[in-house]
């Protein structure tokens, strides 16, 4: 067996360097996109601390000349600002501007423009929702972003606009234009290509000691494996913090040369610093708090600078051990003979899998992919919040899975204190849905059934004209029956009221009550439903030999006797199947609760996948809608390995 | 009653007004959107009903012999105050007789006869004859307004036009994919045959609300495909896939191999005997999954919905709802196009239904 197949040696020596390649060059990368992400944010630090140190002076000088003086000069003590922006909320005016465009017939100060040529409104309402957001934020103790960053459009930089305040009032805006200079630094080549060599080569020189024999190669190489990725780990990590550690020092200096700054220009002009700058408070969030990383006297403290990095090291602990488990894999993939056997498969069958290679990515890119996409997603705080962040910094384990099942509040205490039914709990909506289901498949077999045993009747006229009448439901669009049926329920117009009122009745407001809503909804699906059963029955019942009737009429059974001996053990194999794929459907009916109740009133009369769908995309919680779709899989899943049992076990009879 | 087989039948009679019972119940939705769609309104209603006359002073004047403006006003007031009548001097209940003189000033008693013959009058109840004739479908009046200003006045020609497009296209991916993979499950046997049979029918279990997202985030985000008909086209080729599958694969199973073993032996390549011989065997097979991938990329809504944002990319779905949700009530819009819509798929339906019905038992009956 040994001699035939390449040595295990080679294999293995295959495996740990595509192992390793793998693994560390997807390092490589991560670390390059951790690396820039902080080169960006050190920038933004910086740009808050610089328009910090601009508002504070602006706030200290007289408006008129003095500001204006003021922002030409902060303008030349800081080349990287390509421009300075003081707006005033007072007559909308634009107090003072360095921005080349705005001189000539356009020059500071005047009033806010909106004419074609130079629509400022954006400026203007962004100064009025800054205001608001500080306003709140002081009435409602709340931390909602003041600073507005953003941007610029040819990629040279962003822009920051903040609060300008005198005495604790918003009196307008600042706003600074600042390129971005400084490139972030890129993880090293070398370092990396080191990185995937030394392994290979220990292996080489490993495979001496140990011999060609496969498991002791393996655990060396898995070993090795381990121990390089989780040692690039390590370097990166310790490289992160670095960068972070100097962003900070980068930012001290930048708070520094500002409050040097500030103070010489406001000498300048005559004005005493009172009370005197504090240039270690620039630096803030977006939201003004202090980052309480700078000492009053500009120097880092590196416990509270290395503490917001705390995220960072579980981040990268985390990609380590799952570069860990993908390197070893591939490691083994090659070194077990495993690809080895798969591009032998492969090959033999080549003609199967060239015909169902076009289906099947399709099929994995837009159904298996985006399904295993939502069950990780299930098991995260997705939300309209947190769309940008990545996944691994929003995972929050069972959590969804936990606050859905195990939320069994029924009744809740409204704000006048009586008690209200919950329509949101899932137990309801669960328990809806079954309800739902079994009373519409019950209708649909009813009617289906006795309608096709009426047009069974052998010598009835007009067969085929009934028959094409009562299935036209089925060909119609569901939406639109959806919607011609909410129509036709209409309170005031809809034809059920208007027939209701001419038997004396008083129109009935439909969507008030659980029950009318409910009702509606299965009249819709009553009537696209019924013809399906009705087609299905219809052809098991002409299957039906007319001497197995003859046979017990000779016996002297009666008609109900041949119906329940002959007509329904006949209709069986044809009705299960029909039943089982109408569970599914109905159950998962979304168009018609969507389109006809809307889940009105209160969301009584949502199903599990409409309600699903509501925390989705109208309450954009999309980690906790995956977590509920994913029950709902599990629910069907139940129901389908149950209802193959019984099949099967109604096959075997 | 016997037949010529000597079958023993329920009577016919009975039988004949059950099925027309039926049919009109099953037809009736469908000729009120008819009545809806000719009668040129955009109103969801059959038929104008008479509408109340509202009470005030003039009309009081004018109907009751000697009332003056004053009384007239002083009666209007009353009938307020009792919450009779609404500030547009509506009636809101039915006035009986005895109760009327009461409700008066003492002064005005005398006028509690006249009065309450005058509100019987303003109350104009739609009589019963008016209420069927608001559930009869059948239009006041006869107009094709309704189909030419939805092309006229609204983007439905593009509507159409895209989910023309967009349906065609998915049949023709769809039953290409279908054909292909059905084929291979079909006759050949290899490594992860079965799995892959039974991962189709398993996804057909998928909930579509769980898929939603991560295919937003993979067709707009990544594919940059978001408001594209190519997208959608893909999203809905895929999604027909697994049923197409199953009902091509069994169809296929029921051709004999011998055929193409001996096209084989005559030097035949596997693409040839697939194209040219058992391709043109499973014809009627390969229509209904036609049918089937048309039908989905023609008639589906909430993904369309998702995915298409901007309003001259609509599919028809989209914008039939668009006309009547929320507060719209353009009803005349929706009903012509929904006819409109309607008609091909329902022909369509019709003729290839049979087959429809035996796909999908089929296929849940090997699930």
């Amino acid at each position: 067996m040994e001699s035939g197949s390449p040595s295990h040696r080679l294999r293995f020596g295959i495996g740990i360097g595509a192992g390793a390649a793998v693994a560390i060059l997807l390092g490589h990368f991560l670390l390059g996109g951790a690396l820039s992400n902080l080169a960006e944010q050190r920038e933004t630090r910086q740009g808050i601390v610089t328009l910090r140190a601009l508002s504070d002076l602006v706030s200290r000088t007289a408006d008129g000349d003095g500001l204006r003086k003021a922002v030409t000069e902060f303008q030349k003590a800081y080349p990287e600002l390509k421009s300075i922006r003081v707006v005033l909320l007072e007559g909308a005016s634009l107090e003072a501007s360095t921005d080349p465009a705005d001189t000539g017939e356009w020059a500071a100060p005047r009033q806010l423009s909106r004419d074609e040529k130079k629509n400022e409104k954006p400026v203007f309402d962004l100064m009025q929702k800054i205001r608001g957001t500080v306003e709140a934020n002081r009435e409602e103790k709340t931390a909602k972003e003041e600073l507005e960053i953003g941007r610029l459009a040819d990629g040279s930089g962003f822009s920051l606009a903040g609060p300008l305040e005198k005495n604790g009032e918003v009196t307008g805006l600042v706003e600074i234009k600042r390129s971005s200079a400084a490139a972030a630094t890129r993880p090293g080549w070398i370092t990396t290509l080191l990185y995937i060599a030394v392994p290979i080569l220990l292996l080489v020189g490993l495979s001496f000691g140990v011999g060609n024999k496969q498991i002791p190669l393996a655990i060396c190489a898995a070993v090795l494996l381990i121990g390089t990725i989780w040692g690039y780990g390590v370097q990166s990590r310790s490289k992160i913090n670095r960068e972070g550690l100097a962003a900070s020092d980068a930012v001290a200096s930048t708070a520094k040369t500002g409050g040097e700054r500030v103070q010489s220009i406001l000498q300048g002009l005559g004005i005493q610093a009172e009370p005197a700058l504090n240039p270690a408070s620039w630096d803030s969030d977006l939201a003004r708090r202090p980052r309480a990383v700078l000492t009053p006297d500009l120097k880092v403290d590196p416990a509270k600078a290395m503490s917001a990095f705390a995220g960072v090291g579980t981040a990268v602990t985390r990609a380590t051990i799952l570069l860990i488990i993908l390197g070893v894999a591939i490691a083994l993939f090659f070194g077990m003979g495993w690809a080895e056997l798969f591009a032998r498969t492969l090959r033999v069958h080549r003609t199967a899998y060239y015909y169902v290679t076009p289906a099947m990515v399709g099929m994995i890119i837009l159904v298996f992919f985006p399904f295993a996409y939502g069950i990780t997603l299930s098991f995260t705080d997705y939300n309209i919040y947190t769309t940008g962040k990545p996944l691994t910094e929003i995972f929050n384990g069972f959590q969804n899975y936990v606050e859905i099942l195990t939320d069994f509040q029924i009744a809740k205490r409204s704000a006048d204190g009586s008690w209200a039914f919950n329509y949101y709990n899932f137990y309801w909506t669960f328990f809806f849905t079954i309800v739902w289901t079994i009373s519409n498949v019950t209708i649909g077999v009813t009617l289906g059934l006795i309608l096709a045993l009426v047009l069974n009747t052998k010598t009835l006229a007009l067969k085929p004209i009934y028959r094409v009448l009562l299935v036209l439901p089925w060909a119609v669009p569901n939406y639109i029956t959806a919607l011609v049926w909410r129509g036709m329920f209409h309170q005031q117009y809809g034809v059920v009221n208007q027939a209701i009122q001419m038997f004396g009745g008083s129109p009935v407001s439909w969507s008030d009550t659980p029950f009318t809503s409910f009702l509606t909804a299965l009249a819709t699906n009553g009537w696209l439903s019924f013809p399906f059963m009705m087609v299905v029955s219809l052809g098991a019942l002409q299957s039906i030999p007319a001497d197995l009737y003859e046979a017990a009429r000779v016996d002297g059974a009666t008609r109900w006797q041949q119906f329940t001996s002959i007509t329904l053990p006949s209709l069986k194999p044809a009705l299960v199947p029909a039943i089982i794929l109408s569970v599914v459907w109905t159950f998962n009916m979304f168009n018609i609760i969507y389109l006809v109740t809307a889940g009105q009133p209160a969301g009584s009369t949502e199903i599990l996948i409409t309600q699903a769908y509501k925390f989705a995309f109208e309450k954009y919680r999309y980690g906790y809608a995956a977590a509920y779709s994913t029950v709902i899989f599990g629910i069907l899943l139940v129901y389908g390995v149950f209802q193959n049992r019984i099949t099967k076990a109604s096959e075997g009879i | 009653m016997k037949d010529k087989a000597g079958h023993d039948e329920l009577p016919h009679l009975p039988l004949h007004i059950f099925l027309i019972i039926f049919v009109l119940i099953a037809t009736y939705p469908i000729l009120w959107v008819v009545t809806i769609a000719l009668s040129g309104k955009q109103s969801l209603a059959l038929a104008t009903l008479p509408d109340r006359i509202a009470v005030t002073e003039e009309r009081l004047v004018q109907n009751i012999p000697g009332l003056n403006d004053e009384e007239a006003t002083a009666i209007v007031e009353a009938l307020e105050n009792a919450k009779w009548i609404d500030e547009r001097g509506i009636l809101t209940l039915k006035p009986e007789r005895d109760k009327v003189a009461p409700l008066l000033p003492a002064e005005l008693s005398k006028y509690a006869e006249p009065l309450h013959k005058d509100l019987m009058v303003c109350l104009a109840e739609p009589s019963t004859l008016d209420r069927l004739r608001a559930i009869t479908p059948w239009p006041e009046t006869f107009s094709l307004e309704n189909f030419r200003a939805v092309f006229r006045d609204q983007p439905f020609g593009r509507w159409i036009i895209n989910s023309a497009v967009i349906a065609t296209a998915t049949t023709i991916l769809g039953v290409f994919l279908a054909c292909t993979a059905g084929y291979a499950f079909s006759r050949f046997s290899f490594p992860g045959r079965r799995a892959g049979l039974m991962s189709f029918l398993v996804s057909q279990m998928f909930p579509g609300t769980l898929m939603l997202v991560p295919l937003y985030i993979i067709v707009v985000q990544w594919l940059q495909l978001g408001s594209s008909r190519i997208g959608l086209t893909l999203i809905y080729a895929t999604t027909s896939i697994p049923f197409c599958v199953w009902m091509l694969k069994g169809y296929f199973d029921t051709i004999p191999k011998e055929l193409e073993e001996a096209a084989l032996i005559d030097g035949a390549s596997p693409g040839v005997i697939f194209w040219r011989i058992v391709l043109p065997l499973a014809k009627p097979a390969v229509a209904v999954t036609a049918l089937f991938s048309f039908m989905t990329g023609w008639n589906e809504f909430i993904q369309a919905a998702t995915f298409m944002d901007k309003e001259e990319l609509y599919t028809a779905p989209v914008g039939l709802r668009f006309f009547v949700g929320g507060f719209s009530q353009q009803w005349g819009y929706f009903s012509a196009g929904a006819i409109i819509v309607s008609i091909p798929i329902v022909i369509l339906f019709l003729f290839l239904q049979k087959y429809l019905v035996s796909g999908l038992t089929a296929g849940s009956v090997k699930g």
